[in-house]
């Protein structure tokens, strides 16, 4: 893969998540995924968290999987309920290279993980089975089988699946929810980024290959010239698939790319249900009305940019 | 007579009987019970059988059947012969199942704190991460002692050989300690002097570890732990025994919304605020119990629970996570952790299993499949378990398939040939029959070990499959007696004394969704008391013919089923088969939706919510009155068919309210219902009065017995003026007259005083609500406003009426509003 030519990018993020009920909430309890992780390739500078109404009980830590949370309660009745985050993150190359056509065999890797004589790989290893957004299913199996003939390379296989995805299901910002089951995905072959992230989980799965959900942001305007990436203005989501020799390597079955210096990484898990960007409890609330907006904007070249990453 | 008695039992052959160590020869711990059998006479043995039964009734034992369509509780069932364990071989099964608990809670320990033994090999890490019950929010979360196993079963079976081993093992809540101690009850009771005289251990002393080590382990903030128990609810299978746990143990019985999480701590909603709870012996599943960070389709936990168990601020018995050991794949991998963890082989073996993760295995699994039976190796896969022997052949290839495609969700078993013992044939009095038996056995977590009850649940096959053991599926339970050569505890958690301190009065600690409830149970007994009765004023009035009845009355009559939406705008007023016809279905069709069957069936869904404070008369007056409903709607009845079965229901529902004023302590809770009651009872009255106020004619006789028999108040009129109902008598005595206790003054003043009571417990609560009611009751004047065509009457009843409305939300939101629907979302 081509190395970019661009070394490092700086970017706010501002990710506005906004609610109004029909009718009073008397308490409100939230996870927020909302904090971009620091990796070898990614420095999240600053981040801030307003909340408004203002939380009577904040806290923050990390859950299983390293990733940064934020709890809150608010307990005066609202009608409306406002969390903004804003980080300041910045990205460098990820790869100095990557063989992709080079990688070890997919049969080898499945092999290799279910291998029981050798020490265990316990980071991949816990993302070889069904979680609770990505049920197994024989129609997964059917369907990466053609991207992964005998001997095929790990990675060549992963980018070919990525590809078919992308071809074959439609962007419909309508056509699904969160509850929305991987099957009826497949039945209509259409979905958001995170229905494409589920399924190309599933299919990995369904090989023995372990795969993980990353969810995080695009740019939102694109440098002049290039197009605007879909999924931009709502948060991200996209696939990585661990690869003995390179490690964890990101797909975006979306945008049918690596990602690379246009994504930002906050969170990665099984599948959506560990990183949920805001999950809650309300209670009384009526109906709900959910606005979600996200803003990426490239900032100028004064900060210093991290170096590649391994 | 021995040989009587073994006519229909089977030799000793393929099984191990439990009896029987050779042909009519008992072994030597059965003999006494053996020669107690012999002995007695054929009628005694029936009374002892009934009386069996009868307490089983009695005492409301039951357990629910997710079958069952109709959701009906089924009769526990016990066999009136114990299941006996000699002092030498329970000495065998303690020290095993100590171990095993021990070690068990080692490996939880360490899979959710250093994972070293997924690192180092001993365990295969697909055994974790594959098990949906892996709670990875629950990793880290710390445990006292590094205890996470509190209460513990394992379920044995023995061999042909005489060996126990051990089935499976339930370590996130397991059930059936409850139905132990029930069961001890009724069969020590059976055979009083047998159960002495062989020095049955007790299991007391089990309970009161149990309770001491909670509260031992639970935070300390001074004063004495708060410990409750946490149920799914009246629909778990075994509800019964979480109610009967809870009083055992002396533990509020909760649900999840009656607790919240603030400030870091676990509190409980109580009428008189929240009190906080510091442990929490739960029966509800793991990932049930905190829909913000574990499972958030659930309905039945507490958000939030997980982050307070974090900060180690509430102890969860069993800790979060515990499910994970309920995996068949675990048993194999056990004798060497046992090795590695505690230096000791596993003292008794569990059944031959083999986890299909393994290559070799499947293929060893595959090649023996007849034999074994096929199960899931993590519970959420939610498979039957398969037996080898039933397979035809395509479905054995497309098991054989499923399994070669993902391995790892499968394991094996080998069959153990259940051990056989006896049960009392019912048909024959005289008679023991055999069936399998397994035993389920209990250990709980205290600071000095492991302890294990002494005693358990022993489980009996349903005739039909003898390989299978289970409650859900017909098969029957019996006491276990472990004898002992020592003298036994005597201790009983039910005859421990109780000190001035520990008198409990006023019931301000009732968790406030009981106390909603019992406002509801309340509202709707009085609810179906009034639709009752006016349905069985309107069709009694088209039962006699009497041709007087289309004047004055009738009109009223019918607006006010109209405005009782018993008669739907539709129904043509002049048409008397059309109004049968809809007051019919009004009485019996549960989907008229203000009709008497669909409120009897909103009293019956408050009262099951109710039923650990409702008496068994109570519980059992009301099912009887939901049955034959539910009966009558299936055969339509005609006029006076319906018209008895009215006649009927007024009596099972003034049966209720007795039961309430005579039955009930007059608690905080009680209060409650009683507002309930007068309440609703202010409603139905303002608007009956008003309705036959507004079709009175001038000038025009009115006859109004049908108003004094809807008010139930026929018979005091009558003693009192031996005439003719007449507008201003009436009046009085179901406006006015204080003493009737159908009358508006009645209603008020009763509310009156409750909200002054409610006021000097809990402060302030609109006390004066009624005052200037009061005040205009007072001023009215009989011989100018107790006549149809005032307007001060009309006037007073309609601000009743609304005012009991504001009345209702009043309370609901002083001291119900805790209960609120609560509801999920998800941001993307």
């Amino acid at each position: 893969m081509a190395v970019s030519t661009v070394t490092a990018v700086s970017y706010r993020v501002e990710h506005i998540t906004h609610y109004e009920y029909t009718a009073p909430v008397t308490l409100s309890q939230q996870l927020l995924h909302l904090t971009p992780r620091n990796l070898p390739w990614q420095q999240c500078e600053t981040h801030a968290l307003k909340i408004d109404p203002q939380a009577a009980e904040y806290i923050e830590r990390r859950d299983f999987f390293g990733n940064r949370i934020a709890q809150f309660a608010v307990r005066t009745a609202h009608r409306e309920l406002v969390v903004l985050a804003d980080s300041v993150v910045h990205l460098g190359p990820r790869w100095e290279s990557l063989d992709i056509e080079g990688s070890p065999s997919w049969e080898s890797v499945r092999d290799r993980l279910r291998d029981v004589t050798q020490a265990p790989l316990l980071d991949p290893g816990q993302f070889l089975f069904e979680s609770p957004n990505v049920a197994i299913s024989a129609e997964l199996a059917g369907y990466a089988a053609a991207s992964f003939p005998a001997g095929r390379a790990l990675l060549a296989g992963t980018r070919d699946l990525m590809g078919r995805i992308h071809a074959d299901f439609e962007f419909d910002a309508h056509a699904t929810t969160v509850a929305t089951p991987l099957s009826e995905v497949i039945a209509h072959r259409r979905g958001v980024c995170q229905d494409f992230a589920h399924l190309m989980i599933g299919c990995l799965r369904m090989l023995g290959l372990p795969a993980r959900y990353v969810s995080g942001y695009l740019l939102t305007r694109p440098p002049p010239g290039m197009p605007r990436l879909v999924g931009a203005d709502a948060s991200h989501a996209w696939v990585s698939v661990f690869c003995p020799e390179s490690g964890w390597v990101d797909f975006d079955p979306t945008n049918n790319l690596l990602p690379d210096l246009e994504h930002i990484t906050v969170a990665w898990g099984r599948d959506f249900s560990d990183v949920t960007p805001m999950r809650g409890v309300i209670l009384g609330g009526g109906t709900q009305e959910l606005d979600v907006s996200v803003t990426v904007t490239p900032l100028g070249k004064a900060t210093p940019a991290p170096g590649p990453g391994s | 007579m021995p040989r009587q008695l073994l006519a229909a039992y089977p030799p000793p052959g393929p099984h191990f009987d439990e009896m029987l160590e050779a042909p009519f020869k008992p072994r030597a711990h059965w003999q006494r019970l053996f020669d107690h059998l012999v002995r007695t006479p054929s009628p005694r043995m029936r009374s002892t059988l009934q009386s069996v039964e009868r307490q089983v009734y009695e005492n409301g034992i039951t357990y629910n059947v997710y079958a069952d369509p109709q959701g009906v509780e089924r009769p526990w069932e016990l066999d009136v012969l114990p299941f006996i364990l000699s002092p030498e071989e329970w000495a065998g099964i303690e020290a095993a199942i100590v171990q095993r608990a021990t070690l068990l809670n080692r490996i939880l320990a360490d899979v959710y704190g250093p994972q070293s033994l997924l690192r180092e090999g001993h365990l295969p890490p697909a055994l974790i991460h594959g098990h949906a019950g892996f709670l990875r929010a629950a990793h880290g979360v710390p445990a006292p002692d590094g205890v996470h196993l509190h209460v513990y079963a394992a379920d044995l079976a023995r061999s042909p050989d005489g060996r126990w081993w051990v089935i499976a093992d339930r370590t996130q809540a397991p059930s059936g300690t409850g139905y132990a101690l029930e069961n001890r009850l009724v069969i020590s009771r059976a055979f009083p002097e047998l159960f002495r005289d062989l020095k049955v251990q007790h299991l007391a002393d089990f309970f009161r570890t149990l309770r001491d080590s909670l509260s031992h382990w639970a935070p300390n903030d001074d004063d004495a732990p708060r410990i409750v128990l946490l149920t799914p609810g009246p629909y778990n299978e075994t509800y019964f025994e979480h109610a009967y746990l809870a009083r055992y143990l002396g533990f509020p019985l909760v649900e999840g919304s009656d607790l919240t999480v603030r400030d870091g701590c676990v509190w409980l909603k109580t009428l008189s605020g929240l009190q906080r709870v510091h442990a929490i012996l739960r029966r509800l599943d793991d990932d049930f119990c905190d829909p913000l960070e574990l499972r958030s389709d659930s309905a039945l936990g507490i958000p939030g629970l997980t982050e307070v168990a974090r900060r180690g601020n509430v102890l969860i018995a069993n800790a979060l996570g515990s499910n994970l050991l309920e995996s068949g794949a675990l048993l194999g991998f056990l004798p060497g952790l046992s090795e590695h963890l505690l230096g000791e082989p596993l003292r008794m073996p569990s059944v031959a299993t083999w986890w299909c993760g393994e290559p070799a295995a499947l293929e060893e699994v595959i090649d023996g499949l007849d034999k074994l039976v096929i199960k899931a190796a993590f519970p959420q896969l939610r498979m039957t378990p398969v037996f080898g022997e039933d397979l035809g052949e395509a479905r054995r290839n497309e098991l054989v398939a499923a399994m070669r495609a993902r391995p790892h969700d499968y394991v094996a078993q080998e069959l153990v040939r259940l051990s056989q013992a006896p049960v009392w044939d019912r048909e024959h009095p005289r008679r023991l029959e055999a069936r399998s038996v397994g035993l389920r056995v209990y250990a709980c977590a205290s600071p000095n070990g492991y302890v294990v009850m002494p005693g358990g649940l022993t489980r009996v096959s349903s005739a039909d499959d003898s390989r299978v053991l289970s409650m859900q599926r017909g098969g029957s339970s019996k006491d276990t007696w472990v004898l002992s050569h020592a003298p036994v505890s005597t201790f009983s958690l039910l005859r421990r004394s109780i000190g001035p301190q520990d008198l409990v009065r006023s019931g301000s600690n009732l968790s406030s969704r009981v106390v909603e409830n019992l406002f509801w149970f309340g509202r709707y007994a009085e609810r179906c008391d009034s639709t009752a009765r006016l349905l069985r004023v309107a069709l009694g009035r088209l039962i006699d013919d009497v041709p007087a009845r289309h004047d004055a009355e009738w009109p009223a009559i019918v607006s006010l089923c109209r405005a009782s939406q018993l008669l739907d705008d539709e129904v043509d007023a002049l048409d008397d088969i059309d109004i049968e016809d809809a007051l019919i279905a009004a009485t019996l069709d549960e989907a008229v939706p203000r009709g008497l069957n669909a409120h009897l069936r909103h009293l019956y869904r408050v009262a099951f919510h109710l039923r650990e404070r409702l008496s068994l008369d109570n519980w059992r007056t009301l099912n009887r009155l939901v049955q034959q409903l539910a009966r009558h709607e299936r055969r339509n009845g005609s006029l006076a068919e319906v018209l008895s079965l009215l006649d009927r229901t007024v009596v099972t529902l003034m049966t209720l309210a007795g039961f309430a004023l005579d039955g009930m302590t007059r608690d905080q809770g009680w209060r409650f219902l009683s507002i309930g009651r007068r309440l609703e009872r202010l409603q139905s009255m303002s608007q009956t009065i008003a309705h036959a106020l507004a079709a009175a004619r001038p000038g025009r006789e009115a006859d109004l017995d049908w108003l004094l028999e809807a008010a139930d108040s026929i018979v005091t009129y009558r003693s009192r003026y031996m005439a003719r109902p007449e507008w201003m008598p009436v009046l009085d005595l179901l406006v006015l007259d204080e003493s009737n206790p159908r009358s508006i003054s009645f209603q008020v003043l009763g509310l009156h005083d409750f909200l002054v009571r409610l006021a000097e417990s809990f402060g302030p609560c609109d006390e004066g609500l009624f005052e200037p009611l009061i005040a205009r009751l007072h001023a009215l004047d009989a011989a100018r406003d107790l006549q149809p065509g005032s307007a001060a009457l009309p006037a007073l009843l309609g601000d009743l009426q609304s005012l009991s409305y504001s009345l209702s939300d009043l309370l609901t939101m002083r001291f119900f509003s805790h209960v609120a629907q609560s509801q999920r979302s998800f941001a993307r």
